[in-house]
């Protein structure tokens, strides 16, 4: 069992993704395609991406409720600025917009004390409210057509948002496993006040792990606003856990201390293909809110297994 | 109930733990009505004993026996039944209710229908209970709103209304001011004349003396022996608790310990609730010990030291500069390394590698641009150092720190401070947790680091350890200085009654 769990831990979101292919193979002709299965990747993008961010805020010991509101205000901020400032200059505008909603979250929660939970609940309200008051509460067409081709764009036949999504795995993959900060987040999660009398500026941790999360939530939110050249204050509604869901499912510790993020991105492509799946079997959408509860469901159920037999394990004293 | 009777006795009582036996063929009784006080150094099996009584360990051998009749604890609920109620240090109380509600937890009176508490009638039996000994505390007030000593007055109260026969009190004054200690003491002899029996642990050999009838000394997990109060001396208990610590002088000289420049001065120094007005100064390239029981100061004094804990008043002088260490991370700056007492809460990161777990310390001096690129050969490279130096034995550096034995463990931590270059170290309880082989190995390898110029400030509650390794040794009690012993003036007769308070006028100890 130890031994299985441990695989698990490796290697268990590769035997989700198997099963989904077999099944998906034989459920449908096209899904063996190029087309469909570049189309599968590039919807997983985005949980991907804010993936990514989530999986330092849970390795930090933490979450961040507060993405999908974080996402709604950088696509209304986008679809105000570009005709006044034009693209480039309104992409940089919204992402900072995006990443001080983190920086607000990170400070609340190092200087405040007060709990990751609360606060990112609490943001992700006041957020969606800005979002909201700003948009007037209604969506705001874009009109400059070239903004779409950021989204819907092709680079050597693979869609963007692929290359968006393997770019940024490349970038924080150097900053969770090759950075000090990474090992500072690392090392915060595992033992805040171990850390601390090493030296480390725990709150700086912190406030950069909840600025990195809104900066990944806003570069998802780029891409989606430009796809569908509106702006939109409620976008994303229930995303938060889909992300979620995809960094737990990935194998990222809930206690913190142990990042995955190859995890995460796998994780993000198998619950694209349950999204195709569910899609070819002509099921309503809300039968995806059912799939994603699910899942996180059972990701936590298997994390909490792993715990427990690892415990149980350590006090048999089996080296693990 | 007459007032010699016996109300318990152990037998050949024995608990065994992997590699140490706690308990060890343990004669013990208890008499109705009195004060039984257990002394012994730490490690002495006390706690183990108690908690034997408590419900909390099955002995492996040996029989308990209450009233001549034979019982067995195998839950606290059972003991409890027998009217045994164990007070720890940790009280067993719960904040967010009130006094009263603590006292009567579990079985509060009910209103008619037997569904809702019956608050009026449990305040007024709780308040009567607090009034027969004589508690000045409001049944109303939250436990959390109210002081230590409080606290131990609401666990007494608690442990009378279950009508408990033998309250067993853990170590009760550590933490209490003078006056809270003269209240509970009152309290305590009122309880002896109502004929409960208390067993009384306590570091503090006046207290026992004050206090109790009977005097039962333990060491090393066996009985040493049982007094009768007025028929015995302080010194004598000393010495049964003692027991022979021998002097060892050839391993551990120090080679520079003589050259007396100062590298660390405390001048004046106070921490709220620990000490009052303590100076010292740590020469380079010494062992100095800061020994003292739980409720001395020595801990807060040097977690204040490091910017753990703030002071109250007092200077600091490092290298002949006046410095402020407000938190770790100034200390750290300055020069002073330090590993934490409580090696699982705040020292490890569990979850991470041994070589994650050393370096962390450092891991921003071996990037490249500002934090980013860890320099890997560099990190290796250092880590390959001080596991040399320190000889630490794992299966390779990606290995999970938790899988390490304690010994390990705590020379990647002294290892962790070490890769920052510090001049000097501050160690709470070096060896805590750690098998005899390890100690003396982090002993030797605290001392080769001494002689290569490393000032090393530690505490210890391990008798042998503070005997043998420091060159200097200062004794706090109650938060201020008692004694000092050099390794020439070093007695670990005289170290043990200076820290249990009992230094009047010895020689060799400076008060």
């Amino acid at each position: 069992m130890i031994r299985f769990l441990k695989l698990y831990e490796k290697f268990g979101i590769f035997i989700f993704i198997f099963a989904g292919a077999v099944f998906l193979a034989f459920a449908s002709p096209n899904f063996l395609k190029l087309d469909t299965i570049l189309n599968i990747i590039a919807q997983g993008s985005y949980a991907a991406v804010v993936g990514y961010g989530m999986t330092m805020a849970v390795t930090s010991g933490g979450f961040d409720l507060s993405v999908e509101s974080v996402m709604a205000l950088t696509s209304v901020f986008l679809s105000i600025l570009i005709p006044v400032i034009g693209i480039p200059l309104a992409i940089i505008v919204s992402l900072m917009v995006a990443t001080s909603a983190g920086v607000v979250n990170g400070l609340i929660i190092s200087k405040l004390k007060v709990n990751p939970l609360i606060t990112t609940l609490g943001m992700s309200t006041i957020v969606k409210g800005i979002a909201l008051l700003v948009a007037g509460g209604k969506m705001i067409v874009i009109l400059q057509k070239q903004f779409m081709s950021i989204g819907t764009g092709k680079l050597l036949g693979i869609p963007n948002p692929i290359y968006v999504m393997v770019i940024f795995f490349a970038i924080f993959y150097l900053v969770v496993y090759r950075s000090s900060f990474g090992r500072h987040v690392a090392a915060v999660g595992s033992n805040e006040s171990a850390v601390k009398i090493s030296g480390v500026n725990v709150d700086a941790v912190k406030i950069g792990v909840y600025a990195l999360v809104a900066l990944t939530a806003g570069l998802a939110s780029v891409v989606r606003t430009s796809q569908a050249l509106i702006g939109m204050p409620s976008m994303a509604a229930g995303f938060v856990l889909v992300v979620l869901t995809v960094t737990i499912l990935g194998g990222t510790s809930l206690t913190g201390g142990r990042a995955n993020l190859w995890g995460t991105l796998l994780a993000a492509l198998f619950v694209s293909m349950i999204y195709y799946g569910l899609n070819l079997l002509n099921l309503q959408i809300f039968y995806q809110m059912l799939a994603v509860g699910t899942v996180l469901m059972l990701a936590l159920f298997i994390e909490g297994l792993r715990l427990r037999y690892l415990k149980a394990a350590k006090a048999k004293g089996i080296k693990v | 109930m007459s007032a010699t009777g016996e109300l318990l006795r152990t037998e050949g009582l024995t608990k065994v733990f992997p590699g140490v036996v706690a308990v060890d063929g343990v004669d013990f009784d208890v008499r109705v009505g009195e004060i039984h006080a257990l002394v012994g150094e730490n490690g002495a099996g006390k706690s183990t004993l108690i908690k034997i009584l408590g419900g909390v360990y099955l002995p492996d051998r040996g029989k308990i026996l209450l009233d001549g009749k034979e019982v067995a604890f195998s839950s606290t609920h059972q003991s409890q039944e027998s009217k045994i109620a164990v007070i720890y240090q940790e009280f067993n109380l719960v904040p967010d209710l009130s006094v009263a509600e603590n006292i009567f937890i579990g079985r509060e009176p009910k209103t008619a229908f037997g569904t809702l508490i019956d608050f009026r009638r449990l305040n007024a039996r709780a308040a009567e209970i607090l009034t027969t000994l004589d508690m000045p505390l409001n049944v109303k007030s939250f436990v959390a709103d109210i002081s230590v000593a409080e606290r131990q007055m609401v666990e007494i109260a608690k442990a009378l209304s279950h009508e408990s026969r033998l309250i067993i009190m853990d170590e009760p004054t550590a933490t209490l001011t003078e006056k809270e200690v003269r209240k509970i003491f009152e309290i305590v002899k009122n309880l002896r004349a109502r004929g409960v029996s208390i067993i009384y642990i306590s570091h503090r050999l006046e207290e026992a003396f004050e206090l109790a009838d009977r005097i039962t000394v333990m060491r090393d997990g066996r009985k040493v022996g049982t007094k009768l109060v007025a028929e015995t001396n302080k010194n004598d208990v000393i010495e049964m608790m003692v027991g022979k610590v021998v002097k060892d002088y050839f391993a551990q000289a120090g080679a520079v310990a003589d050259s007396r420049q100062p590298l660390l001065e405390v001048r004046n120094y106070s921490v709220a609730d620990a000490v009052e007005d303590i100076s010292f100064t740590l020469y380079k390239g010494e062992i100095l010990a800061l020994a003292g029981i739980l409720g001395s100061g020595v801990h807060r004094m040097l977690q204040s030291l490091f910017g753990v804990i703030p002071k109250k008043s007092g200077e600091i002088f490092f290298e002949g500069r006046k410095v402020n260490i407000d938190r770790p991370r100034d200390a750290i700056r300055l020069g002073i390394g330090y590993v934490t007492e409580d090696r699982k809460n705040a020292g490890l990161l569990p979850a991470m590698s041994v070589l994650h777990n050393l370096t962390i310390i450092i891991i921003r001096a071996l990037t490249f641009l500002r934090g980013l690129f860890i320099r890997d050969r560099e990190e290796t490279r250092r880590f390959e150092g001080i596991r040399t130096t320190l000889d630490i034995k794992m299966a390779g550096p990606g290995q999970r720190i938790i899988y390490l034995s304690g010994g390990n463990q705590q020379k990647v931590l002294i290892g962790r401070t070490l890769l920052t270059d510090c001049k000097a170290l501050i160690l709470l309880e070096p060896t805590r947790g750690i098998d005899v082989g390890a100690k003396a190995e982090i002993h030797r390898m605290l001392r080769a680091l001494a002689d290569k110029g490393l000032s090393v400030i530690l505490t210890s509650s391990e008798l042998p350890e503070l005997v043998n390794l420091p060159d200097r040794c200062i004794v706090l009690y109650k938060g201020r200085k008692a004694a000092e012993f050099t390794r020439e003036t070093m007695d670990s007769e005289k170290l043990v009654a200076a820290q249990i308070g009992h230094s009047d006028g010895q020689n060799g100890a400076r008060p």
